[in-house]
This record gives C-alpha cells, sequence and structure tokens, in this order.
C-alpha cells in the first residue's frame, strides 16, 4: 500500500526488513546504505537501540525521480525481532509493500526462524497484507559463520515454497544488494499495476532497479 | 484487520508546520532574525511559516532537507555560508522531531495493539467464564439429579433390607406362636373330651342314687379330671398370654409408630428384642442379660429396636457351636451403653474400618445388603450417639451402642 501524493509529485514504498533477534537486519540496511548508489539516500535512522538490539526500528530512506519527474521514495525499515516487541513489529509491518525475511542460518537458529515467519504471516494477515501475494525475499544471512545450515539443507527446507532464497554475509556486505533487487522485482511488478509506472511515468522494471543503485 | 487509517501511521509524510509543532514560534524566529538578519521560512507548498522583516524575492534560498527532500526553504540575503548552517540548524530539529513524533506514534499503535490484545483475550476469557460457569450449573443440576437417584435407590435398599429382616422375623414368630398354639389346641381338644366325661355323669346324677353317682364318678375319675381340667385351662391361659405378648412385642416393630419420639427404658426394648429373636437365637447360642438400672431415654424407639435386632442377628450369625452372645447396659458418662458382645468369629481387621460403609458386606451375594451396619450407624447419629466396635479374629466382637441421655 504505497502512498502516492499526487501533489507532492511522490511514490513513496515501503520495504521491511523481518526476522527472529539478531539475524541481522540492521546490519542489511547499514550495507545497503553504503553499497547502494541511488539519486538521493538519506542517513540510517536508528530509533532507540539497546546493546545491538532494535527496540523500535531502523529507517534507511533512499529515492530517485523517474523520467516523469516523479520522485520514487523508498522507506526501508527493520522490525526488532525479540518476541516482546509484537505490536511493533505489527505497526512496522503495516501498509509494507514488500518485505526481506532475514533468517539466521546458524544450527541453533532453526526454531527461532521458524517462529518468527510464522508470526510475520500472522501479523501479515492481521495488518491486512496478503501475505502469499505480497513480495517477499528470504534471506539466510550469517553465512560466514561454523555451524550452520548448507545450503543444501536449506534449499531442501525450503523446497516448494515460492519465495527467492539469497545466501548472505551481512557483516561483510555479501548477498546483501542481491537480496535487495531480488525483492524489487517483484515490487515494481505490483507498483506497475497499480500506479502504471511504465506507461505513465516511463518507468520500467530496469531503470527502476538501476534508480535505486544496485 | 486491526490496522490503523494510513493518516494516523507512524511512518507517514509529515509537513514542516507539524514538524516544527510547539517550535514555530516567535523564538524560532527570533533566533534565526539574530543569525540571519531579515529571513523568511517557506513550507515545502511555499506558504510562509515564519519571517522576519520584509525578504526581497530575489534573495537566496536554500532547501531544508529531511530524509531525501526538501520539506521547506529557508531565504535571507547576506552570508550564504550562514543561510546554509542556519537551514542545516532547522534540518537537525526537524530530524530530531521527526524522530521523536515517530517513536510516540509507535509507541501509540503498540499500545492500541496490546491494549486490543488485551481486550480480546478479555473476550475470550468473559466467555469461556460463562462457559465454564453454564457447565457448573449444569453439573451441579446432574449431581443433584444423581444424588436424587442414589436416595431413592438407598430408600428402596433399606427398605429390602428392613423386609428382609422382617421375612426373618416373621419366621421366628412364626415358631413361636405355633409352640403355645399347638399346646393350646391340644388342651382344647382334652378339655372337649372332659366336658363329654363329665356329661356322662349326668344319668347318674339324675337318677339321685348317691351309690350309682360314686361309682359313676370313680369310673369317670372325675377328681383327676378336674384338676387336670384346671391345669389344661391355666397353661392355655399361659399360652394365649405368651401370643398376647408376642404380638404387643411384635408392634414394637411395625412401621405404624416408627418416627415416634417416646420416653422409654431401654432395659424394655432390649427385652422386647430378645423375646422377638429368641427362638432364633436359642437354637444356636446361649443368651445372657446383664441390664443395668437406666433412666428413661427420649428417643424413637421403633428404630432403636431395629438397631438391637440387627445387631443381635448378626452376633447370631458370627456365634457358632457353644456360642454365647452377652447383651449389657449401663450408665457411663452421660451415655446409656448397650454391649452387645458374641465370642464368634470376629471380624479381620482390613474389614473393620469398612464394616460401617454402605453396601460392604462379607455375606455371599443375595445374603445381605450390606446395609445394615450402615443403617444403625445413621439412626444412633441421629440420636446424637455412636457405635464403637472390638472385634478380634476367631476370639469374638464387641458392639457398644452409646445414646447420650442429653439428646442430640
Amino acid at each position: 500500500m504505497a502512498d502516492y501524493d499526487e501533489d507532492a509529485h511522490r511514490l513513496t514504498i515501503k520495504l521491511v526488513y523481518y526476522g527472529p533477534a539478531m539475524s541481522g537486519k540492521t546490519t542489511n540496511l547499514m550495507q545497503l546504505h553504503d553499497q547502494l548508489r541511488p539519486d538521493m539516500k538519506g542517513e540510517l535512522m536508528t530509533l532507540e537501540t539497546q546493546g545491538d538490539r532494535t527496540l523500535f526500528f531502523d529507517l534507511l530512506p533512499l529515492g530517485f525521480r523517474a523520467p516523469s519527474g516523479l520522485l520514487v521514495k523508498f522507506k526501508l525499515f527493520t522490525v526488532p525481532g525479540q518476541v516482546a516487541h509484537d505490536g511493533t513489529r505489527k505497526a512496522v509491518l503495516s501498509r509494507a509493500d514488500g518485505v526481506v525475511f532475514v533468517a539466521d542460518s546458524q544450527r541453533n537458529q532453526v526454531l527461532n526462524n521458524a517462529e518468527s515467519f510464522e508470526n510475520l504471516a500472522e501479523n501479515a494477515a492481521r495488518v491486512g497484507l496478503d501475505f502469499d501475494a505480497m513480495p517477499l525475499v528470504v534471506q539466510f544471512n550469517k553465512r560466514d559463520l561454523p555451524d550452520i545450515l548448507s545450503e543444501e539443507e536449506i534449499a531442501e527446507r525450503w523446497q516448494g515454497a515460492q519465495w527467492p532464497l539469497v545466501f548472505a554475509s551481512a557483516l561483510s556486505g555479501e548477498g546483501v544488494s542481491e537480496t535487495f533487487s531480488q525483492l524489487l522485482e517483484p515490487v515494481y511488478r505490483h507498483m506497475d499495476e497499480t500506479y502504471l509506472l511504465n506507461i505513465n511515468h516511463g518507468l520500467d522494471a530496469a531503470s527502476f532497479i538501476k534508480g535505486m543503485g544496485v | 484487520m486491526d490496522a490503523l487509517h494510513s493518516g494516523d501511521a507512524f511512518d507517514r509524510e509529515l509537513s514542516l508546520r507539524e514538524l516544527l509543532g510547539a517550535f514555530a514560534s516567535e523564538r524560532l524566529g527570533r533566533h534565526l532574525a539574530s543569525l540571519l538578519g531579515d529571513f523568511r521560512l517557506y513550507d515545502e507548498k511555499n506558504q510562509t511559516v515564519l519571517e522576519s522583516g520584509s525578504v526581497a524575492a530575489d534573495v537566496p534560498t536554500i532547501d531544508i532537507m529531511l530524509d531525501i527532500e526538501p520539506v521547506g526553504r529557508l531565504q535571507a540575503a547576506g552570508n550564504i555560508e550562514t543561510l546554509k548552517a542556519a537551514a542545516e540548524l532547522v534540518a537537525i530539529l526537524l530530524q530530531s522531531q521527526m524522530r521523536y513524533h515517530m517513536a510516540s506514534r509507535l509507541h501509540e499503535e503498540q499500545v492500541s495493539h496490546d491494549y486490543q490484545r488485551l481486550q480480546k483475550e478479555h473476550a475470550a476469557l468473559l466467555k469461556s467464564e460463562l462457559k465454564y460457569r453454564t457447565l457448573a450449573a449444569e453439573l451441579e443440576a446432574r449431581v443433584q439429579e444423581q444424588v436424587e437417584t442414589l436416595k431413592t435407590a438407598e430408600r428402596q435398599l433399606y427398605q429390602a433390607e428392613k423386609l428382609a429382616s422382617v421375612g426373618q422375623l416373621a419366621a421366628g414368630v412364626a415358631h413361636e406362636i405355633n409352640n403355645p398354639i399347638g399346646f393350646i389346641r391340644s388342651n382344647l381338644t382334652s378339655a372337649s373330651a372332659y366336658v363329654k366325661d363329665i356329661s356322662g355323669l349326668r344319668a347318674a346324677i339324675a337318677s339321685g342314687d348317691a351309690k350309682k353317682i360314686a361309682a359313676a364318678w370313680k369310673t369317670a375319675d372325675m377328681d383327676f379330671l378336674l384338676e387336670d381340667f384346671q391345669s389344661l385351662l391355666q397353661e392355655s391361659i399361659v399360652g394365649a398370654d405368651r401370643v398376647a405378648r408376642i404380638v404387643s412385642d411384635l408392634k414394637g416393630f411395625s412401621s405404624i409408630d416408627h418416627g415416634k419420639e417416646e420416653r422409654i427404658d431401654l432395659n424394655e426394648s432390649v427385652r422386647t428384642v430378645c423375646n422377638v429373636a429368641g427362638s432364633r437365637i436359642q437354637q444356636k447360642a446361649q443368651l445372657v442379660l446383664e441390664l443395668g438400672e437406666l433412666p428413661a431415654l427420649q428417643c424413637q424407639p421403633g428404630h432403636i429396636n431395629d438397631v438391637l435386632l440387627a445387631m443381635l442377628f448378626n452376633a447370631t450369625q458370627a456365634v457358632g457351636e457353644g456360642g454365647e452372645i452377652r447383651i449389657s447396659t449401663a450408665v457411663e458418662g452421660g451415655d446409656i451403653c448397650v454391649r452387645i458382645s458374641d465370642n464368634g468369629c470376629g471380624i479381620a481387621p482390613e474389614n473393620l474400618s469398612r464394616i460401617f460403609d454402605p453396601f460392604f458386606t462379607t455375606r455371599e451375594v443375595g445374603a445381605g445388603t450390606g446395609l445394615g451396619l450402615t443403617v444403625c450407624r445413621d439412626i444412633v447419629r441421629a440420636h446424637g450417639g455412636r457405635i464403637e466396635v472390638e472385634s478380634r479374629v476367631g476370639a469374638g466382637t464387641t458392639f457398644t451402642i452409646h445414646l447420650p441421655l442429653k439428646g442430640r
């Protein structure tokens, strides 16, 4: 449910990084801030952290102008991972146009991943998002750590799921922008359907992704 | 779906005016004026928000950036670097305002989420509470129903138990009555023959001949006859009295006057019961009474008789060859105590605690309902008393009935 402001000539797209606590959601945003080269890039705004843990959310604003002059503004959010902050997670997830689920590849995190993914599905339903239709990419992070599930194991477990899987080491920046561009594809399709980006604004899928400086 | 309207959302775009809020005041204007001299602050729609003095239209303007786009412009003549710095200061102020706004809105959303969740949980709890309350009421009703059914069954069983003991009683009574009836009938037959003999004297007496009369008198053995006639009648009177007494004793067991309270001598009750059950007991055991002096007791004699009879029958069943049943009465510590001892088989220790339980019986199926002692205990309790039992296997059993003289 992107926000299209005709007066301001602006389309605001909301993307949310979801996942269990300490899986690397904020690290993803920090890497995107460093790696992406869009026309416009804001500062990463962090609202209240406790140690390494996000209490409210992180926000990274990015944007570019379409050939029509339309400002395509992205707001990238992270949710707090801890179970207790479900109300905040739900509020942040509201009106999301796309979600990256950041899972922790470590073997001892299998259960946390599953619970968080279930929580994502629940909260999506609660805020009125069509979970099966919404753009979603699953990122398995922390590939650099020992004692992780192998890519084969993960692929086998997620076999039959319709979402793209990306392996990443957010700390070193690997797979971060790949994850992001994987998400941008379905997001563009949704936006184009609703706002006719190509016809009305001369913005096709390739320039949409290129506009973000991926 | 419980998403809030996007108009209230924590992450909606905010205008310069909204962000400045209370800061969009003279105070900010004063500071900007002392930094910049005359200035003008526009919002994103080019409306003037704050100004000082008059600023010419061709004076330079600097965008105030928030996130990635301008939310307003600052216009002032003079040093462009100072203008940039002032715009940056305003941007920092706005950024801080935006953070505050987002955090507080998000907090509100979270609180409302928690509140909604609590309300849902509360509603669910209320619902389940109602469910359980209904269930509890239903269960209560069903328990009542079951209790009624059990009470009815229990009453029927009490009745059956009573009928069984009445049956046993009737057998004893029949024997008891049969005996006097038998000899009374035989006496009457003899008496009838004697009357015939006496009639035979009529002719001799009519003749007036003393010799003839004396001879006939002697032939008829009238001296013996009259003496025997007398004793026959005497014996029959005793027999008839015995029958009358049995019948009167039996009345004590008839249910007609059962519930009535009376002041009675408990020793009388013991005697009555022994009389009624006497024949049955005496076939098996010797009955020894040791009745002490007792004050009158306010009680329901019919029920007390039931208890004594049941105990006596139990004792009779316990004893074997050469058995002895001893009934003693005494006043002990404000209670009338009736002690019924037998030298029978005794009660096994593991059964001793259960003998008063309803339906507990060691007798064969059909030989006892297992309610006899339960009924006894209930009756004694209803009189405010208690039953104690001592028993040794092979040595015998003593039941002591305590009935308080003061009543319940």
